[in-house]
């Protein structure tokens, strides 16, 4: 039996490692679940312990065992208390009402502590192993039950409210416990009170508390704000717009009338990209509108689009071309005060995949430019995104993730200046009967 | 012909105004008799004006347009609704089709290719009416008839008005008149109608490729193909093959 503790020990100071040297927040709840942390352990050795020393009576000093059977029983009902404190908040957090049984939680701890400390101990002898048994353990018991049925009741009472992981999790905990006291109960011989905690504790790991998930969900919360203000509800805009087209071309101009339109239909195109593939018109169709645009503001760019139009409804990952695109404006033609011609064009290469160009007659790489982005785009899951390539960072990242690993972005050097973005991806088409 | 008479539905008045002004309803052979901005006010106009067209804004105060159009159809079965909306939503997309609408735009509206719309409208008026009565006594009719049937069957060839004209022994000037006064519709928009409705069709219903559909619907370049198509639908040919299969997968 020692044995299991020591492993139960094992585990969960590995747990509590890995917990303490995460970054959390400082919630209660997140303080109660590191107090059990640090108490379940602490009592796991003192379980421990006693196993031996109650098997070992001849040898073992008296006040030595009988101190170490305080200590042991005495933090039992702190850790169930603990789990109940857990529990409780957990509802309060959930149902953002108080919970009403803190005070007879509090009472009977104190009430369980001053009994583990006072009440006489006593040890059964027997041939299957020594155990300590009367009085004194009953305290374990009783607290164990007295708790379990706080946090029984509580689940019950709330289970409208509450969230269906959260009441699973505490459900299979609290069965998990309830069935590891009832058999140390009936056989005291087992010895098995640690294996329950261990357990329990373990459960609200590994779905409430794991460091994973929590940091999960705070990217989460962080990108869904972002991404609410980013789309400041889109009719809004999209009727603004229309309502100031409409009176540029009662008012006789044309011009700004187009250019609204064009507006409006690649914010309509941008805003629409809510999955991670889209047929690759799509993506064309948003360069197209982002590229009108920019011919407007720069008369002296040129941009041609030649894609086989079987090619058309192929899956590529979304939003991948727009950047390259701005990236070529950005970078190339920028510098030649955007003179010059931008040509997307795409064609199947060997062996079912897609080879998407993106051509530009600007400035090219300076000196020693390209060797910087070929190495940032092999070495593109070690890179950190620097402000100026962060879109092709992205894009590169993306089609790795969803495509393979054998497909990406890369860059060459056009002989009559400029330079070529070649994206290769699977080609990926739904047949149609 | 006698003009159409159009109801423009919509809560926004600078949006009534763009269409009423911006559009040039007289060279469609229609003229706007009266507007609406809301639900209840659109059905009151649609009883008391009987209008053949009815230009739609689905997101319109007291009653939405779908429900306006479920209503006023009981009633008055021959108007046609073309549905003007700012929602790129596929869930209204689907109801507005249940509702046999004749079609459906997104706003912002581009006013010069609003007038295909308009045009196809009355084209499927046409062959509505065609189709009801087979054999008609006037001349003008039969010569249509033949001339449209003459078309829908050699659509992957050449065809002009030279050429019908050399086919059925009549001026071009004639003939080119002669679709103005019976469908209301010039020979290319009747053309270009045609061609992409026999497009639209082998797209959903074969696994041709689109390079070979636009040789079979009369272009033989697809860059002009795919152009035309997007200008009249509003999608790419591919895009309209998708969403349409997409709509049939989520509804089985």
């Amino acid at each position: 039996m020692m044995r299991m503790e020591i492993a139960l020990i094992l585990v969960l100071v590995f747990v509590a490692f890995i917990y303490f040297s995460a970054g959390r927040r400082n919630t209660p709840l997140h303080k109660t679940f590191s107090a059990l942390l640090i108490i379940t352990p602490l009592h796991l050795a003192f379980d421990a312990a006693t196993v031996y020393t109650v098997n070992h009576l001849e040898t073992v000093p008296p006040f030595l065992n009988e101190i170490l059977h305080r200590l042991f029983i005495g933090t039992m009902p702190l850790v169930v208390y603990l789990f109940y404190r857990y529990i409780s908040i957990l509802v309060e957090e959930e149902t953002k009402k108080p919970v009403h049984f803190h005070l007879a939680a509090r009472i009977y701890l104190i009430l369980a502590e001053l009994g583990a400390l006072l009440l006489p101990v006593h040890y059964a002898v027997t041939e299957k192993g020594n155990y300590s048994d009367g009085i004194h353990v009953s305290v374990c018991y009783i607290s164990t039950a007295f708790y379990l049925l706080l946090c029984l009741c509580l689940l019950l009472k709330n289970r409208r409210q509450m969230d269906r992981k959260k009441k699973a999790t505490i459900g299979v905990a609290l069965v998990i416990e309830g069935i590891v006291s009832a058999l140390q109960a009936i056989n005291p011989t087992w010895l098995i009170s640690g294996m329950g905690i261990s357990l329990m504790t373990l459960a609200f790991y590994l779905t409430l508390e794991n460091p994973d998930i929590l940091r999960a969900e705070l990217t989460e919360q962080k990108m869904s704000m972002l991404y609410l203000k980013s789309q400041v509800n889109p009719h809004f805009l999209y009727n603004t717009l229309d309502t100031i087209r409409i009176q540029a071309q009662l008012n006789g101009d044309k011009t700004t009338a187009d250019l609204l339109m064009r507006l409006s239909d690649f914010f309509r195109l941008s805003i629409k990209t809510d999955k991670q593939m889209t047929a690759l018109e799509n993506e064309t169709e948003l360069s197209d509108a982002y590229m009108e645009l920019m011919c407007c503001r720069y008369p002296e760019l040129e941009y041609n689009c030649d894609i086989d139009p079987d090619l058309g409804d192929a899956l590529v990952p979304n939003f991948i071309l727009q950047p390259i695109i701005e990236n070529s404006l950005l970078h190339g033609l920028k510098n030649k005060g955007y003179r010059g011609i931008v040509t997307v064009s795409a064609k199947k290469s060997h062996q079912n995949c897609i080879e998407i160009e993106v051509a530009d007659t600007g400035s090219g790489f300076g000196e020693g430019v390209k060797n910087k982005i070929d190495e940032m785009l092999t070495h593109y899951d070690k890179e950190k995104p620097k402000t100026e390539s962060i879109g092709i960072l992205n894009v590169q990242k993306r089609i790795k993730l969803l495509c393979g690993k054998e497909f990406g972005l890369s860059y060459t050097e056009n002989t009559d200046g400029g330079v070529t973005a070649h994206i290769l991806l699977p080609l990926i088409q739904e047949k149609y009967k | 012909m006698k003009k159409l008479k159009v109801l423009l539905v919509d809560d926004e008045i600078m949006i009534r105004e763009g269409f009423k002004r911006l559009f040039d309803w007289e060279a469609h052979g229609c003229e706007v008799v009266g507007e609406a901005a809301d639900g209840m006010e659109a059905l009151g106009q649609i009883d008391a004006l009987l209008p053949d067209i009815v230009i739609m804004d689905i997101n319109i105060p007291v009653m939405n347009g779908l429900k306006v159009i479920e209503v006023s159809r009981v009633k008055h079965p021959q108007i046609a609704y073309i549905i003007v909306s700012g929602y790129d939503d596929f869930a209204y997309c689907r109801q507005a089709l249940r509702l046999q609408i004749t079609d459906y735009i997104l706003k912002p509206v581009n006013y010069e290719e609003f007038g295909s719309c308009i045009d196809n409208l009355k084209i499927s008026m046409y062959e509505n009416k065609t189709s009801e009565q087979k054999n008609s006594e006037n001349r003008e009719d039969r010569v249509i008839s033949s001339i449209t049937r003459y078309m829908q069957e050699h659509l992957s060839g050449e065809i002009s008005l030279s050429v019908l004209a050399d086919e059925f022994h009549l001026n071009p000037q004639y003939i080119s008149q002669l679709f103005k006064n019976e469908i209301g519709v010039g020979f290319l928009a009747y053309l270009t109608n045609i061609r992409i409705e026999k497009a639209k069709k082998l797209l959903l219903s074969t696994a041709l490729s689109v390079t070979e559909i636009s040789s079979y619907a009369g272009y033989s370049d697809y860059r002009v193909f795919t152009k035309v198509f997007k200008k009249a639908e509003g999608v790419t040919p591919s895009q309209f093959r998708r969403e349409f299969l997409d709509r049939k997968k989520s509804e089985i």
